[in-house]
């Protein structure tokens, strides 16, 4: 386990860039390189992270509405995770975290009820709901 | 007790404020307020939110919720100085994480066996 250890970061590094770089290269919404998500292929129901991967390769693409308009959850989290990854790494690193924000339980709890909130009111299909639904603002 | 930072009213037993996370046991004086939890006793117990965010949305695992729950509970129990508490809830947590990646490697794999058996059949053709 402890050798296993040694090798979790570049390992990991390699897997982030080189899924990065598949995603920038291959859009998910055209190309079967990504594996589609298991329960909308079983249910056809939208999940929380719905077209989250669309979004990311519409983020290194610069468009930011577009991404927006696939996955405005991800795009909200986005911030936040990125600098928990990086105080991650820099502790790796370093031996430091990164100045390191404590959240509250409730907000945690609050973020937890978002998330499930955002994966049911994405599957409505009324106004103003299917706006939050996988490209549902290009077509309201 | 009273938060001398903040002014907001905790637990007696709470190690850190519920409202802006300063110390609140033997922690420095009031000089050197300290926003950062990396010197504390408590901050040495990861509550993995960020992983299990990750999991949940990009993933778009279900298993990844109970991770978020876990989380929460960690930090649940930092807030009111139950450290042994906030340890049990990390393990779970973590184990959670790892749950809803293996399951979603696990897809990714079976999706890629997939492709390779129907390329393997369209060359045989």
């Amino acid at each position: 386990m402890r050798r296993l250890r040694k090798y979790a970061l570049p390992v990991g590094a390699f897997l982030v860039v080189a899924v990065t770089a598949a995603l920038d290269f291959f859009d998910p919404a055209t190309s079967g390189i990504f594996p589609p998500c298991p329960l909308q292929y079983l249910t056809g129901w939208y999940c929380p992270g719905c077209g989250s991967l669309r979004a990311l390769h519409q983020l290194l693409h610069g468009n930011l509405l577009a991404a927006w308009e696939l996955n405005p959850l991800t795009i909200v989290l986005l911030p936040f995770l990125a600098y928990g990854v990086a105080s991650y790494v820099v502790f790796k690193v370093r031996g430091q975290y990164l100045p390191r924000l404590f959240l509250p339980a409730l907000w945690i709890r609050a973020l937890c009820g978002l998330i499930i909130l955002f994966g049911i009111a994405r599957n409505i299909p009324v106004y103003p709901f299917e706006l939050l639904a996988p490209g549902g603002a290009l077509h309201p | 007790m009273f938060c001398t930072q903040c002014g907001a009213n905790n637990a007696d037993s709470a190690i850190i404020c519920v409202q802006c996370g300063r110390n609140l046991g033997t922690g420095p004086p009031l000089s050197a307020p300290s926003t950062t939890l990396s010197q504390m006793p408590g901050a040495s117990v990861p509550n993995y939110l960020v992983f299990a965010i990750i999991v949940t949305v990009l993933c778009c695992l279900p298993a990844g919720i109970p991770a978020i729950i876990y989380a929460a509970q960690v930090n649940g129990k930092l807030q009111a100085g139950d450290i042994a508490g906030a340890q049990s809830a990390s393990k779970n947590a973590k184990m959670w994480c790892w749950i809803a990646l293996g399951a979603g490697v696990a897809v990714c794999l079976f999706y890629g066996l997939l492709i390779g058996a129907k390329v393997m059949s369209h060359m045989h053709r």
